[in-house]
């Protein structure tokens, strides 16, 4: 977990997706903001969004610190870690430097480090802590498809790292738009116990609405999670087996320190200044 | 202190005591106490005391329905923060109308450069890339109806073309950082919009879209009817 030190003149800026549909989507960024920022660590921390205020053109202006990390709040590399970020802010590559001096540093996105896989591991507990891991199938849903998608090679990867640390009967990634499909859950497992973590940034359309209706567990997509008062109640009993459901993994509290692990690791590959 | 809170500080100092919906006043007892300003002079607003509480406040209207862009002209209504400092004050305004105030300072200091129309759109990529294809009639229509001060608050620096023309369907006030959107005549901190924003990129694309199958329907004879 994450060791890092206080950055003197130094801002970090976390970039969501955000939307113009759901409320939901954008508060896990500002929650790992604030967390951050009550660490001290940085003299400013700000979010920016490329469906809501600010965007990331804007954000180009919010900083007085001369250097600032950029971390995507996002799964996985693609389309808007290597294509849309760095178009709307600038970025050059890995370091920037702007024609005001001040140093731009592009961190990676969250879902391929490592400290991910204990916050999956973690997550997967939590949800069924009774149950022994040898009784339950772990399925790791991520979004698959897509324009330059790289979630499922992220999802897949995890599940391969989180079999090898743990005694779950199986841990299977699946997609919702890609074979092995979540839709077939019970054909994908074997395991009297199935835990299903999304691995999502926030429990937005696809976690909260969409998975649910594929899992069978809602016959149509519910109202926003914001917007119903009671989190879903585990375990289902579903298709003869015990379905445990839990919340996107980038809401978990401990995401903020995988953003620090994630500014850590720039450091290491490309030093300090 | 940094520059944006100095920007605040002088801004009260002077007498620019609202943005956009936002009235801001001092307290008797210290501090300041932020208010829809319709809400002014109530004394049965629900209180809070966090700069955090504004995110929550500026994320629904007053019928409980998602605000996507905060800049729209319906802040709810019936609550009041009561805040120990500018800094708490600072931090509750970047959630009620974020980045204002960078966007001001850097306005003032010379180094906003807002990015011309053509610019954003010649820039955009994937399902966006289509809207470069916009004609200026269409944008007229789009950003006429999108950016009126009925629909966003700010203050449009943007033009048409670098250097070019501005939007010519909206009126003169809609360019002035000096007005006061809410057309109170009040001294305000300026909501500025550098920039076409990406809720009106996405609506260009289906405005695009569909005079592209207009055209496509018009140039192609129509279908035998079936059977």
């Amino acid at each position: 977990m994450a060791s890092l030190q206080r950055k003197p003149g130094t801002g970090l800026l976390l970039v969501g997706h955000g939307s113009t549909q759901n409320p939901d989507s954008s508060p896990p960024t500002h929650v790992h903001a604030d967390e951050i920022r009550r660490r001290g660590l940085f003299d400013e921390v700000a979010c920016c969004f490329w469906k809501e205020e600010p965007s990331m053109r804007e954000a180009r202006h919010v900083f007085e610190a001369r250097e600032v990390y950029v971390v995507p709040n996002f799964i996985s590399e693609g389309y808007f870690t290597q294509t849309v970020i760095p178009r709307e802010l600038e970025l050059s590559g890995p370091r920037s430097t702007r024609a005001d001096g001040t140093i731009w540093k592009y961190c990676e996105p969250a879902g391929n480090h490592s400290s991910m896989t204990d916050l999956l591991l973690r997550r997967a507990r939590e949800i069924a802590p009774e149950l022994p891991e040898e009784e339950i199938s772990l399925l790791i849903v991520g979004h698959g498809t897509g324009l330059n998608d790289n979630s499922a090679v992220a999802a897949k990867a995890q599940a391969a790292r989180i079999a090898e640390r743990s005694r779950y009967a199986e841990v299977i990634s699946c997609y919702m738009e890609e074979p092995p499909l979540v839709a077939n859950w019970d054909e994908l497992t074997t395991a009297p116990n199935v835990v299903v973590v999304p691995f999502f940034i926030a429990d937005g359309l696809h976690s909260y609405q969409d998975i649910p209706v594929l899992l069978g567990m809602e016959s149509e997509p519910t109202a926003a999670a914001s917007q119903r008062a009671v989190f879903r109640h585990e375990p289902r009993r579903l298709r003869g087996r015990n379905l445990y459901y839990a919340s996107a993994i980038g809401t978990e509290p401990g995401f903020a320190d995988v953003i620090l692990d994630l500014v850590a690791a720039f450091d290491d590959k490309h030093g300090t200044h | 202190m940094g520059r944006i809170d100095e920007l605040l500080a002088s801004a009260l100092a002077e007498g620019r005591d609202c943005i956009g919906q936002i009235a801001l006043r001092t307290r008797s007892e210290g501090g300041y106490r932020l208010t829809h300003r319709d809400d002014v002079g109530r004394d049965d607003l629900r209180v809070s005391q966090t700069p955090e509480s504004a995110r929550e406040i500026a994320t629904y209207d007053d019928a409980g329905v998602y605000r996507p862009l905060k800049t729209a002209p319906n802040l709810r209504h019936g609550w009041a923060l009561h805040l120990p400092d500018l800094a708490a004050v600072r931090a509750a305004l970047e959630y009620f109308y974020p980045a204002a105030l960078a966007l001001w300072l850097a306005e003032r200091d010379g180094r906003l450069q807002p990015t011309a129309m053509r610019e954003t759109l010649g820039r955009q990529t994937g399902m966006y890339r289509v809207t470069g294809l916009l004609t200026d009639p269409q944008a007229e229509a789009l950003v006429g109806e999108l950016c009126a001060q009925t629909r966003c608050l700010r203050a449009m620096r943007w033009t048409k073309t670098p250097g070019g023309e501005r939007i010519a369907s909206l009126p003169a006030t809609k360019f002035d950082p000096e007005h006061d959107p809410a057309g109170a005549g009040a001294r305000v901190m300026p909501l500025l919009c550098a920039e076409m924003c990406n809720l009106v990129v996405a609506e260009a694309r289906p405005v695009v879209k569909a005079a592209q199958a207009a055209a496509a329907a018009a140039a192609s004879p129509a279908p035998a009817a079936a059977g």
